[in-house]
């Protein structure tokens, strides 16, 4: 091997290394705003399935049909969950709980493609998904607890 | 048609930077074998082959199952793990006999990818993790604290941070701090809005409430056992400054910042005046050429550092075995001394690359959790290659830390790849398009109550303005009064608008709405057929269309702005 070989390996090795940080730097460059597409097609680009968690997956299988009251002052009252059922304290409720610690309007379930979801309709104590809050749209199946102010449910079959 | 943004899958532009990636570590690894024996040994392929089809193999999994993931993360860690490998492989050459750690490192990484797979593969969404807070904080702590059980615990070159079982030692803090990191995020995810309320306020700083303190003194108080007890200011270090800044990040308070920053110096002062220990890792920091015998480990960096200069010596070329541990604490000043100052930069810079691309991803998060957690792990990643790089350099007081994927240790090793795979989980779930996000009205109404109600004012007010202007143009043309339904606009804007920030069509439907209105009044169609309610399923982005069957009338009792403070109010007793 003779000097000027190893010498031109040396920084033949450097090139390489900055290359690959300059090459980096370029795709962070090109990453930096994304791309605009339409919404409709990125509805489209996705298949549904894709869209389905492993959760929303096994709901499919097990289809929950309603809801027992476990804690709370109705406690044993059971409701079906039919295509979407409004849970809240006002009488255009079809779940009207009687519960101090529930908003006017404060819940909401419907029937999604692939099983159902709840919804918190902007409620002050929030609702809770097997205790996680509630925030977006979120899928639920069998023997999941939800809890609304100081009431809990089930979802049984 | 609203548009929305979309990140880009780039798996050819991954691709490449991956096979430069693969390219790095073994031209490293043939370049030296060239420069020690000045010819390519038989069967010199075999390890290059290995390293590029296990590289692919992660590649594709990660392309499968996480098609959005970050495009970098992946090719940067390949990167410097190639180059770690190939580092000990030239380290193996100058000891006599020839040892073979870099096929046992190798043999690791496989491992390590492997790991990777099964959690790309099982995890798929970091939300999962949220759930048993307390716990992972306890497993933390206990990882954390292991290395102090009498039997368990092993001491080595004066830090108490390993264990030892059988064969195998294992520092458990790089599986801590993975840990510590999901159970902090968790933690400030549901606590933040408690931790930023204020106290005291202090030249001009708002200092939290003296009854918010517990968290923040529990963790110092760990860290101080950790230092005092493991004799390790960087583990310290590294977990307190990992708590503090995601603190301050879920808080956006600088008092939290400052005051750890206060409590570290406080630490530090502390342990200074009170342990041996402490005061000896400071004097061979700032003074090690007072003691060449203690010092000697330091003290060969710095020269082998020097001795690179700028472009190095080349690969095989320099003398950095001659550091004690070059292998693993010290193979930033091995790279250093033999690829130079040009190279080591261009290695911290893929260690940055890193780092940059999972704060980006944690700016770009929409949920709390999966913010916390990824500015989390950017951040201890951070912390970790600044600490004992820093060290070895003499920035910092010299700690016991790996080197991120470029150390020798299977258990270093397979940790970081454990956090290399929650990084892409993170960015995956960030990048991929939303078509779930339901762009319901109620959408905005998310965990921080006050500054949605500020949305709905600012919003209410902008609808009602541009409701007003529309009227105003109705009346011109036609010269008289529009109906009194239109007075109704208002509120029903609120709820297309607020919809509208989440990315939905309805940007498009509120601006047609003064037009049509201009234009339906004078062919007689009647006022009360509503012209500012949008088509039901134009509205809504097509994902959610489906789920939405309440009749539209409803959304503008719900939503009336006024209507939430009243509800706050009742429900809040």
């Amino acid at each position: 091997m003779s000097e000027l070989v190893v010498l031109a390996l040396k920084f033949a090795f450097l090139a390489l290394l900055w290359l690959f940080v300059l090459f980096a730097c370029n795709v962070i460059r090109t990453d930096l705003f994304g791309r605009r597409v339409s919404a409709a097609a990125v509805a489209s680009e996705v298949p549904p399935t894709q869209l389905k968690s492993r959760r929303a997956r096994r709901a499919d299988r097990k289809m929950p049909t309603t809801l027992r009251i476990t804690r709370g002052a109705q406690t044993g009252l059971t409701m079906p969950l039919g295509d979407s059922l409004r849970i809240g304290r006002s009488n255009d409720c079809q779940l009207i709980l009687d519960d101090d610690y529930v908003s006017t309007r404060h819940a909401r379930i419907v029937r999604g493609d692939n099983g159902y979801l709840v919804e918190d309709l902007g409620s002050t104590n929030g609702t809770y998904l097997n205790d996680a809050r509630v925030t977006t749209a979120t899928p639920f199946g069998l023997s999941d607890t939800l809890r609304i102010g100081r009431t809990t449910m089930i979802v049984e079959k | 048609m609203a548009e929305i943004v979309v990140y880009r899958k780039r798996g050819f532009a991954s691709l490449v930077m991956l096979l430069i990636g693969v390219a790095l570590g073994v031209a490293g690894y043939l370049i030296t074998m060239l420069n020690q024996y000045g010819k390519l040994a038989d069967g010199w392929f075999v390890g290059p082959a290995i390293w590029a089809v296990v590289a692919l193999v992660a590649w594709a999994v990660v392309r499968w199952r996480l098609p959005y993931a970050d495009p970098l993360l992946l090719p940067s860690v390949v990167a410097l793990n190639g180059i770690g490998m190939a580092m000990i492989y030239r380290l193996d050459q100058s000891s006599t006999p020839v040892m073979h750690s870099a096929d046992l490192q190798l043999m690791w990484a496989i491992g390590s990818v492997a790991t990777l797979c099964a959690v790309v593969f099982f995890l798929r969404d970091h939300r999962r993790l949220q759930r048993f807070t307390y716990l992972w904080f306890i497993a933390g702590m206990v990882l954390l604290l292991m290395p102090l059980m009498p039997g368990l615990g092993a001491e080595s070159h004066g830090a108490q941070i390993w264990i030892r079982i059988g064969q195998f030692s294992f520092q458990p803090a790089e599986i801590a701090k993975i840990v510590l990191s999901i159970a902090f995020a968790a933690y400030l995810t549901e606590k933040r809005d408690v931790l930023a309320l204020a106290g005291h306020r202090f030249v001009g700083i708002d200092l939290p409430r003296a009854r918010d303190l517990g968290p923040i003194l529990i963790m110092w108080g760990t860290s101080l056992i950790v230092l005092v007890f493991e004799k390790d200011l960087g583990t310290a270090l590294l977990f307190f400054g990992l708590f503090v800044m995601m603190l301050y990040v879920a808080t956006e308070r600088p008092s939290w910042a400052l005051l750890g920053f206060l409590m570290l110096i406080a630490m530090g002062v502390l342990g200074y005046a009170a342990f041996d220990h402490v005061r000896v890792r400071f004097e061979s920091w700032l003074t090690p050429f007072d003691d060449y015998g203690r010092n000697l480990q330091v003290i060969n960096a710095q020269f082998g550092l020097a001795s690179g200069g700028l472009f190095g010596t080349g690969w095989g070329q320099g003398r950095p075995y001659l550091t004690p541990l070059s292998k693993n604490d010290f193979i930033s000043a091995a790279i250093g001394e033999e690829l130079g100052l040009v190279g080591l930069f261009a290695v911290i810079l893929i260690f940055l690359v890193i780092v940059a691309r999972v704060l980006r991803a944690s700016l770009a998060s929409r949920e709390p959790f999966g913010k916390l957690l990824a500015a989390g792990l950017a951040f201890v990643f951070a912390l970790q290659v600044f600490v004992i790089i820093g060290g070895v350099t003499r920035l910092l007081p010299l700690t016991g830390l790996t080197t991120p994927f470029v150390s020798q240790g299977g258990s270093s090793l397979i940790s970081n790849y454990l956090l290399l795979g929650l990084m892409l989980t993170i960015t995956h779930q960030v990048r991929h398009p939303q078509v779930q996000v339901p762009t319901d009205e109620f959408a905005t109404f998310t965990t921080d109550r006050t500054e949605q109600m500020a949305t709905v004012g600012a919003v209410g007010a902008v609808a009602s303005a541009r409701a007003a202007t529309a009227r105003d143009d109705a009346n011109e043309r036609l010269g008289a009064r529009p109906d009194p339904d239109a007075l109704d606009a208002p509120t029903e804007f609120v709820s297309e608008a607020s919809g509208a920030g989440v990315g939905a069509s309805q940007t498009n439907a509120s601006a047609d709405a003064p037009t049509e209105l201009v234009g339906g009044q004078p062919s007689g169609r009647p006022a009360s057929e509503s012209p500012w309610q949008p088509d039901a399923s134009d509205a809504k982005p097509s994902a959610w269309a489906s789920l939405n069957d309440d009749e539209p009338g409803e959304e503008t009792q719900a939503l009336d702005p006024l209507d939430v403070p009243v509800k706050d109010e009742e429900a809040d007793k």
